[in-house]
């Protein structure tokens, strides 16, 4: 970044040009930087955090590293049978990192159903599984799990043709793509006939996603589900850190530049195109194209120069979008192994009973978990923590909105007090002798993600994805919602929505599409 | 698969484009930027906190109390009794950080805070603030950092703390707090200092213990006792804690002093057999002769050796002993990065190390794993055994 030294030593400004400035070092924006890099273009990554990855990040306490955001991660598959992730990853880019697969899809707890059952992964084992705990549901499930698998592939399909898919081979090869699209799961869900206690086995993953059922688009379900079931899932084995970092070194190693503790206050828009960045620092950086990795309420809201730059088209958008959701996170270091715990699985879903109407009215208020998604990180890294300790963590869904009233005096207790109504629903319902053994404990509220990710309320989620707002929507809308031209965003906010897979494919949709604009080739000229 | 026949579900796949623009024409033209989570943040972890002298209080012969109020345009942050500010400053021309425990009780805010420092002869830092500080300074600091603090799900209600010389600092805080009626806590602090001179906060924390004698009882240890000191001789060992402390199980213990203290007290808690998750320690500091450590190498002690620094594209050479941490040669040539814990816990300083050799005592070594194995040190908690490339933030 000589570059940068260059302007505070009073040189010529104009020597900081770049084709490229990615904005953000979260998942997306370092996807984004490799994908440039790699393609030959000269990038710049600026973050205003001293480390990358935003999120996927990890923090030591004591003896314990503990994984900060990372549950599982979709689209890796097995090094034979490599997902998207992995191979844009190690084949595309070449970053190196080691992955571990996740043993099992999920054990539920939901006590007032009646139910603690383990759910494995593969779409056989799936059905089986759940057929065998609820009679006659057998046949409807494994038309369910067809639709979700046409759906994938159709979504598939989509992405290869650019976004911009032949209607009618579309409608002929996967037509439950096409009939399933305008609903939300609670609509086509109903259609299967599925008893009530298979659906409860059915929906745990939707609290990935933050929105219940009655308004989540059934394309998303379909596809998170079918591809978690089907190709499992996957943990980098030195953590979400050991993954940022290894694609933060690679950027260096194609050429990439990147800089951190350093933020962006100004992308500069001349005559609806973008023309350079701004740091807080008063750098000016020339750039052809920007990559956000993140929310466009503060790229439109906060960043893009002059104000009168920003269409009012995009106001009206994003007002009328959900931001989603955030999450209070208790990380606990345990002084005593899983078996002595009684932690015999990966990953829970635990909570009274499967409501997701209840549960999402329950991320606004500071009531006692509706669902918590439980991880033992050592069921999957057997050597993430020393001989004899466990690391366990539990995250619930809370709302930006319920924290209006909380005062900083206020603050540490009302988190705490949600802590201690999670960990004590733990231990009933996992039958775990917990605060016997906490050796380490951290409690991250929104606030906490927020400060240290700069994340617009400190939500974990991207925009809520109902039908109008889902992928497919978004995917049709592509054209029209391109407000700035050179302007694309990454990451949990882009239109593939939040997750781990997709802020990874989203920045490197984000980097194709700079590089059409830069006009194929032009990239290289750097 | 149809859902409500195929007409109806293409014409709902197709309706979503219509729908979604007049969910967007319907939507207000101003951006709603709320954001009370952020409003939150900035209250609790302010960007930049400025700080106003107030008063300064003589503790002992090298110990003062200063404290300050919100400057104009700032605020004081909201805090846990026993977290630290990073305080930064100027000296001689360079810029340098120092983390100091927040003395003051969280029931003391808004009204003030107070940061209490002991004066170390030839202290880079505290010798200045020594001469500099003065009532109506303006002090730049950054926090509350630190994670030393009780934690009702983890820790006992009934603490065992145990002080050594300034390390009394944040239990000052914690006392205060519990004699406000704030903290429900029985707290027994064993404070050892080597003279009786040099008890810091002595007469206040006998009028606390006074106010609240089932919650707050003092001891004092004196290891180089004058004639005439009728107290407690020695050390904080396993034989005293047992004594004053009682029964163990069941009880936390907050250790906060110099690392040689640690060191010993290690042994002292292996002797009672206590498990470390009834043990706090707080940030130890840098450790008084790094070479001294058991596992130093030999061969390293008293060499100078060249650190080839990287610093936002710029290239430096500066010479860095062998006695001293990366991050102190840094910040005598002017150019370190910001740090906070600088005990090699925080990770703030995080930096690249991309040829040579450092030290890093297994007990500061705070690195992720995946850092480790990248080549990213912690500058404050990391000593040259060779000659240095490293990149800073």
């Amino acid at each position: 970044m000589h570059q940068v030294k260059a302007a505070n030593s009073s040189q010529e400004p104009s020597l900081l040009e770049y084709d490229v400035v990615v904005i953000g070092a979260g998942l997306g924006g370092l996807s984004a930087a490799l994908k440039l890099a790699a393609e030959g273009a000269k990038v710049l990554l600026l973050e205003q955090h001293n480390l990358p990855g935003g999120f996927a990040t990890s923090f030591v306490r004591g003896r314990f590293e503990f994984e900060v955001s990372l549950h599982e991660l979709s689209d890796v598959g097995p090094p034979d049978n490599k997902g998207a992730v992995r191979r844009f990853l190690e084949d595309e880019v070449g970053v190196q990192v080691e992955f571990l697969p996740v043993p099992e899809a999920y054990h539920l707890i939901l006590p007032e159903a009646g139910l603690n059952i383990k759910i494995p992964f593969g779409v056989e084992p799936f059905i089986e599984t759940i057929a065998g705990a609820v009679p006659g549901s057998r046949e409807p499930l494994a038309r369910y799990m067809e639709v979700c698998r046409e759906v994938s592939r159709a979504l598939s399909f989509i992405g290869r043709s650019g976004g911009k898919p032949d209607p009618a081979v579309l409608l002929e090869r996967y037509p439950a793509f096409v009939t399933t699209a305008g609903y939300t799961v609670a609509e086509v869900t109903a259609k299967f006939g599925l008893p009530e206690k298979a659906l409860q086995m059915i929906y745990p993953y939707w609290s990935y996603m933050g929105v219940p059922v009655s308004r989540m688009s059934f394309t998303l379900f379909a596809v998170m589900l079918y591809s978690y079931i089907s190709k499992g899932a996957y943990i980098p084995r030195f953590t979400s850190h050991g993954l940022a970092a290894a694609m933060d070194a690679s950027i260096r190693e194609l050429g990439g530049e990147t800089c951190y503790n350093t933020r962006v206050s100004k992308i500069l828009v001349e005559g609806g195109k973008v023309v350079a960045v701004e740091t807080e620092g008063g750098e000016h950086i020339k750039a052809r194209a920007v990559v956000a990795n993140l929310s466009p309420h503060l790229v439109y809201g906060r960043l893009v120069h002059p104000r009168e730059a920003v269409p009012e088209r995009a106001a009206r958008l994003l007002n009328a979008r959900r931001v989603g959701t955030s999450a209070l996170v208790v990380y606990l270091g345990l002084d005593a192994t899983p078996e002595a715990l009684n932690l015999d699985s990966y990953g829970y879903f635990i909570g009274p009973s499967m409501d997701t109407e209840q549960a999402y009215a329950n991320f606004c208020r500071f009531e006692p978990p509706q669902m918590q998604a439980v991880i033992c990180l050592n069921r999957a890294n057997p050597e993430c923590s020393p001989p004899g300790t466990t690391i366990l963590s539990a995250t619930s869904l809370v709302g930006p909105e319920a924290w209006r009233e909380v005062r900083p005096e206020q603050y540490y207790d009302v988190k705490n007090q949600m802590a201690g109504a999670m960990v004590r629903q733990l231990e009933e319902y996992l039958n775990a002798p917990i605060r016997d053994h906490i050796e380490e404990i951290e409690v991250a509220a929104p606030q906490t993600f927020a400060r240290y990710t700069g994340a617009y309320k400190g939500v974990i989620y991207g925009y809520e994805q109902d039908p109008w707002d889902s992928i497919v929507a978004r995917s049709m809308a592509t054209g029209s919602e391109r407000l700035i031209k050179g302007l694309e965003f990454a990451g949990g906010f882009a239109f593939m929505g939040h997750g781990y897979a997709p802020s990874i494919i989203s920045g490197r949709a984000a980097a194709l599409a700079v590089l059409h604009h830069l006009g194929g080739s032009a990239g290289r000229e750097a | 698969m149809e859902i409500n026949g195929m007409e109806q579900d293409l014409a709902r796949m197709m309706e979503l484009t219509s729908l979604r623009a007049q969910k967007i024409e319907a939507a207000p033209a101003t951006l709603d930027l709320s954001d009370p989570v952020q409003e939150l943040v900035q209250r609790l972890h302010p960007e930049k906190i400025t700080l106003r002298l107030e008063a300064i209080k003589d503790e002992t012969s090298d110990t003062r109390t200063y404290r300050f109020t919100a400057a104009e345009g700032s605020g004081l942050p909201f805090f846990r009794a026993g977290q630290y500010l990073s305080v930064k400053m100027e000296v001689e021309g360079k810029r340098v950080a120092r983390p100091y425990s927040i003395s003051s009780a969280p029931s003391d805010w808004p009204g003030f805070l107070e940061l209490t420092v002991r004066r170390k002869a030839g202290g880079f830092v505290s010798e200045q603030i020594w001469r500099q500080w003065q009532a109506g300074s303006l002090v730049e600091a950054s926090g509350p950092h630190g994670n030393f603090y009780f934690e009702p799900l983890r820790d006992s209600r009934q603490i065992v703390a145990i002080a050594g010389g300034s390390g009394v600092t944040p239990f000052r805080s914690m006392i205060r707090e519990i004699a406000a009626g704030k903290l429900d806590l029985e707290l027994l602090l064993l404070y050892g200092s080597r003279l009786a001179d040099e008890i810091i906060f002595a007469k206040e924390l006998e009028a606390l213990a006074a106010k609240a004698p089932q919650k707050i009882r003092v001891e004092h240890v004196i290891s180089e006792p004058a004639a005439g000191w009728d107290g407690l001789k020695g050390f904080i060992d396993a034989a005293l804690i047992r004594e004053y402390a009682g029964e163990l199980s069941g009880k936390s213990f907050f250790v906060c002093g110099p690392p040689e203290m640690y060191r010993f007290l290690q042994e002292q808690f292996a002797q009672l057999g206590l498990p470390r998750r009834q043990i706090r320690w707080e940030l130890a500091g840098a450790v008084q002769d790094i070479t001294a450590e058991p596992g130093y190498p030999a061969g390293a002690r008293g060499r100078i050796f060249q650190l080839h620094l990287r610093r936002r594209g710029a290239e430096y050479t500066v010479p860095a002993a062998a006695e001293e941490s990366i991050l102190t040669a840094l910040e005598r040539a002017g150019l370190a990065p910001d740090s906070q814990c600088r005990s090699g816990e925080c990770g703030f300083c995080r930096s690249l190390l991309t040829a040579g050799e450092v030290y890093v005592r297994p007990e500061s070594d705070g690195r992720r794993a995946a850092d480790r194995r990248l080549g990213f040190i912690h500058p404050c908690a990391s000593y040259p055994l060779s000659d240095l490339s490293l990149t800073t933030p």
